[in-house]
């Protein structure tokens, strides 16, 4: 089946700013039909979380080996002291924070 | 196995978005995603196909045949989700700093002692349809949408995520096809020095600059519908140190520009965004645009002519999964006829190829069904 040129061309205007709000957020909504790969369409939401999972652990692990090569490079931070850290009240709040747009990427497909 | 270049390789420059550690991972991340997708996952579509044992007559039958494969779902899902996570990693990146990336933009722009602004916006254009009603590669709002007033959103978007598409195989600038013409120039007509060069949708103008360098002296117009990409071209040039390039918001199927003014008409990857009806207006306005003895040249994606069925397949991924309504049937167009229809001599229509010179640290990727960094090309000499 060809692309549905009728919803790419759906009414441009729903994506200009609305008078309520003078600089709204951009849209996450796209344009344009999303294809189905497979026969059932929890599977493409499944492959797509898959995906973004994929994709965040590799982040993740960058960001792990950054840290490590500093501290090694530095001399500063030894694995036993990884090991055993306990954040304080305000650092866990801010890994919650983290927690929630982590989520919010993992989950794009859905609700997007 | 081709590696991506890492984005910090990006050219930096005022205009360029300010990034995390973790938003650059994300952006190699993708990249990587893009070159296992093409390297690895492709091949497995190949391999399925070849089991099947049918021989189509075109890609069409390729499709009916391949359709509901495995292989070819699953590639086509890390394609399509990772065109998806590119697009959110870079409206991410932009959403958080979009007032500063303006205020930048707007700095740029202003005349500052002896340099003139050289952005020409006209808020009267009638901008066409089928440029502002097409999320085009899964870009929400497409070219021209604004959030903002003087919004550069999506050209900061596009320029800083482009890098990571391509897997920086357009060079740290991503102006590897403005290259390829310039080498292509170079060395095909080494004596060709224009006076007036026009770029027909320009975007941000990546593949205008190195007209700049290879014409030093000439007039140079880049030329495109949409605002925020002009805005945010016309300040990236500046901050790149390039002061004497016109932007001009005009369409460029019926630019303001005088008949027979021009030397140098090009375009780099329009024509398959361009409508069916629009497309043969285009290359007319080229054909007005340039004096006798003028070169016109369009860089694309190859037509599907020539290839066997199955690359066409390949090659047809993104007009039905990327949101390029018009490039499938682009690529099945007749082009050097289109350019005779425009008014071109037929004995003076010509195609070629351009390639983009490579640079230290990357080397020309594997072919990526339509993302490696050479281009098919149908140009036109003008009558003297």
């Amino acid at each position: 089946m060809p692309l549905e040129h009728g919803r790419l061309f759906e009414d441009m205007h729903s994506h200009l700013p609305q008078k309520a709000d003078p600089n709204p957020p951009q849209p996450t909504t796209l344009r344009g039909r999303r294809p189905e790969f497979t026969d059932d369409p929890m599977l493409d939401r499944l492959y797509a979380i898959t995906l973004a999972l994929v994709a965040e652990l590799s982040v993740t692990r960058a960001r792990v080996d950054t840290l490590e090569r500093l501290l090694d490079r530095k001399g500063l931070v030894g694995s036993g002291e990884i090991e055993s850290f306990t954040p304080d009240e305000s650092e866990a709040a801010k890994r919650g924070e983290i927690q929630q747009q982590y989520l919010d990427r993992i989950f794009r497909t859905l609700t997007e | 196995m081709h590696h991506p270049l890492p984005w910090h390789h990006i050219a930096h420059h005022d205009m360029l978005v300010e990034t995390t550690h973790d938003e650059r991972a994300r952006l190699d991340t993708i990249a990587h995603l893009n070159v296992f997708a093409a390297q690895r996952l492709a091949p497995t579509v190949k391999i399925a196909f070849e089991r099947k044992g049918v021989t189509p007559i075109d890609r069409h039958e390729v499709r009916q045949a391949m359709e509901r494969d495995p292989a070819f779902r699953a590639w086509s899902l890390v394609r399509r989700n990772t065109m998806e996570m590119r697009q959110k990693t870079g409206r991410d990146i932009v959403g958080r700093q979009r007032e500063s990336l303006r205020d930048k933009a707007d700095r740029l722009n202003a005349a500052d002692g002896s340099k003139q602004s050289r952005l020409h916006l006209d808020p009267s254009l009638d901008v066409p349809r089928y440029v502002s009603g097409v999320d085009q590669h899964l870009m929400q709002g497409g070219y021209t949408a604004e959030w903002l007033d003087r919004d550069v959103s999506n050209a900061a978007n596009y320029d800083a995520g482009m890098f990571a598409t391509v897997g920086g195989s357009a060079g740290p600038h991503n102006d590897a096809a403005g290259r390829a013409l310039c080498e292509w120039l170079r060395r095909e007509f080494p004596a060709f020095v224009p006076s007036r060069v026009v770029d027909l949708g320009c975007g941000l103008g990546h593949n205008t600059l190195p007209l700049r360098q290879l014409f030093p002296a000439a007039e140079i117009i880049a030329i495109d519908v949409a605002a925020p990409m002009l805005r945010y071209g016309h300040a990236r040039a500046r901050a790149l140190g390039v002061n004497d390039i016109d932007f001009r918001q005009e369409d460029a199927t019926r630019t303001q520009l005088a008949a027979h003014s021009a030397d140098l008409v090009f375009s780099t990857m329009v024509l398959h965004e361009t409508s069916h009806e629009a497309l043969p207006r285009l290359l007319q306005e080229s054909h007005r645009l340039l004096r006798g003895g003028g070169l016109c040249i369009h860089l694309e994606q190859p037509p599907y002519r020539g290839l066997n069925p199955f690359e066409q397949f390949m090659r047809d991924w993104d007009g039905r999964y990327n949101n390029e309504p018009f490039w499938s049937a682009l690529h099945e167009s007749d082009l050097r006829q289109m350019m005779t229809k425009a008014g071109f001599s037929e004995e003076l229509v010509f195609e070629t190829r351009c390639v983009a010179p490579t640079w230290q640290a990357s080397k020309p990727s594997e072919e990526d069904f339509g993302r490696a960094p050479a281009w098919y090309a149908v140009g036109a000499w003008q009558a003297v």
